[in-house]
């Protein structure tokens, strides 16, 4: 249990909104289970964040990321703990940059988490956490875990994941299979479409990527884009269907070379596409019980 | 608008043949150049079962890639090939933490630049400060060598992405996938001076994941080395590699590290080299187990 002084403490000195991740310096711990706190603690923000992370700068570039906290923590071997605390400035964006990656077992840490041998991650509120090491992870694996419990303490309370996943129907979902996003190069890292940006993802447009189902054919892939205005989903989806479904073009719809069906729809400035479904009729109710709210 | 390449092509099994080469390497080769040779050499003695780097056999590893590439019969005489006495050589590495270019193989292509007459003060070693190094602003030749990676943007880290630091802005080359990766190399600093690429291919990493895209699960001791005088050549070979290992490992769903362009329009944009694995010469000398291509 946490003392009241360390709760006073951390309620001064946590990060508040329009605040700044320095002052995790002051209230994260120097040392765990052995690992100590060396180097000096580095903060990067959008203009930075290309010099400490060779080529994943962009990942977070294209949600709404603020500022990166990073401690490093020397252990045996001369192995080395990264700590990574991102400022994603919402809940929905820390939710999306977490969603993108999953594939380990559930951690029990912040909202929503995540380890496998030599990588936690997990998100709560605003922040998106990464603890990494690079070499013997088995070594590192309880720091890691210590590392990560103490920092989730210190991010203050759960936020919000993003409203457009109430649109999924839960029939079939695979909730741990569901990411949100807004550009194309969180989309190719997990389901590749396209080398080109045929759906105009940017910035500005919300994402969900689903999967449905357990067949072993393999699931249901289901793409939802809200876009900010109406007239961009329509001719997204025209894009869409000129380069991947040129044959669909008539009725959005057509049998891939799968086998299967891939089936794309328009409701107000939202695009919906559903790939690999085992038939048009399932792909047509399936698309037709989504629960888009009004923009 | 590029040509679009959608996951259909790849379902398919046509994303080669889009990329620019063919889907697997062909029995039988159609006008292959010298300059499109690439050896791939692969020791299982290279490294040891904690991955520490065995400098002897990695010196051997060389030797024998780079005899055979310039077909001649001893190091020296394959090394005076490719530098003259009195030059000055840049060694363009990679610092890269969690997979930097092994300095065994650094050491390995110093100790053959000094024996083929390059004086060890004409020798630089570097990565991020090559663009402002003196030695390298004054370097008549460069050797390229780094390890063998994905990229989250690029698809693969390899040869072509290695002379990123040369440019003024790094960002400027991310956009599209790194697509122009390719005119880094028509750089005043860079151009026409190429003399080797080596791409370590001793712990290749073929997944990445968490913000530092690394994690020690996605690399594996495949103990070889990749070289050519043609980057683009090089970087196909090795794109092959990565696509067998996630074939085998993430299945033919993800065998594409999206989406490595930049390889194809090297060669047909900027023309520094081959692209088409029909077109590329393979020559694999060593150990066989788990060769994957």
């Amino acid at each position: 249990m946490l003392s009241p002084s360390f709760v006073l403490l951390f309620g001064l000195l946590m990060p508040q909104a329009g605040g700044t991740v320095t002052d995790f310096s002051k209230i994260l711990p120097k040392s765990i289970l052995g690992w100590e706190a060396v180097q000096k603690d580095a903060v990067y923000d959008r203009q930075t964040l290309y010099d400490y992370l060779d080529g994943g700068a962009e990942v977070y570039l294209a949600f709404d990321f603020k500022q990166a906290f990073v401690r490093k923590y020397s252990g045996p071997g001369q192995n080395e703990i990264a700590l990574d605390i991102y400022d994603m400035g919402s809940s929905a964006e820390a939710f999306g940059v977490f969603s993108c990656d999953r594939q380990d077992e559930d951690a029990g840490i912040g909202q929503e988490s995540e380890y496998g041998p030599g990588l936690l991650r997990f998100w709560q509120g605003p922040y998106f956490v990464s603890v990494t090491v690079g070499g013997d992870e088995r070594e590192a694996e309880k720091a890691i875990l210590a590392l990560g419990r103490a920092a989730a303490s210190c991010l203050g309370p759960a936020g919000e994941k993003p409203g457009l996943l109430q649109c999924l129907p839960p029939e079939g979902l695979r909730p741990n299979r569901s990411c949100y996003f807004h550009s194309a190069i969180n989309l190719n890292n997990r389901f590749f479409i396209s080398s080109e940006n045929i759906l105009n993802l940017s910035r500005q447009t919300n994402c969900l990527l689903a999967e449905y189902g357990q067949s072993p054919a393999g699931p249901v892939h289901l793409l939802v884009v809200q876009y900010l205005e109406e007239g961009q989903a329509p001719a997204a989806v025209e894009s869409f269907l000129q380069s991947y479904l040129p044959q669909g073009r008539e009725t959005g719809a057509a049998q891939t070379d799968n086998k299967k069906w891939t089936m794309a729809k328009v409701y107000k400035n939202y695009a919906a596409i559903a790939f690999d479904a085992p038939s048009r009729e399932w792909a047509e109710q399936f698309l037709s019980s989504l629960q888009f709210q009004e923009k | 608008m590029n040509k679009v390449i959608t996951r259909r092509e790849f379902v398919r099994g046509a994303s080669w043949a889009v990329l620019g080469a063919a889907v697997r390497f062909p029995g039988d080769r159609q006008d292959v150049s010298p300059s499109s040779r690439v050896v791939l050499i692969r020791q299982e003695g290279a490294l040891d079962a904690s991955s520490k780097v065995n400098e002897e056999v990695i010196q051997q590893m060389l030797d024998e890639a780079v005899m055979r590439l310039l077909d001649q019969d001893s190091p020296a005489k394959a090394f005076s090939l490719l530098v003259r006495p009195g030059e000055v050589v840049g060694i363009k590495s990679n610092v890269w933490s969690y997979l930097p270019t092994p300095p065994e193989v650094e050491g390995a292509i110093k100790r053959r630049l000094m024996e083929a007459g390059i004086k060890e003060e004409d020798i630089g070693l570097d990565d991020h400060t090559v663009r402002t190094n003196p030695l390298f602003q004054k370097a008549t030749s460069l050797i390229n060598v780094r390890p063998l990676r994905t990229h989250y943007l690029a698809g693969i880290s390899g040869c072509l992405k290695n002379y990123i630091m040369f440019a003024e802005s790094q960002p400027d080359l991310h956009p599209d996938s790194c697509a122009e990766l390719g005119s880094l190399f028509l750089l005043p600093q860079v151009k026409g001076k190429t003399r080797l690429n080596v791409l370590c291919a001793l712990t290749p990493q073929y997944y990445g994941r968490g913000p530092h895209h690394f994690n020690r699960r996605y690399v594996w001791a495949y103990k070889g080395l990749i070289v050519g005088q043609d980057p683009v050549a090089v970087d196909a070979v090795g794109l092959s590699l990565i696509m067998a290992k996630r074939r085998q490992e993430l299945g033919p769903a993800q065998e594409i590290p999206p989406v490595p362009k930049h390889i194809r329009i090297a060669d047909q944009k900027y023309g520094l080299g081959t692209s088409d694995l029909n077109r590329i010469e393979l020559v694999k000398l060593g150990w066989t187990d788990g060769m994957l291509i």
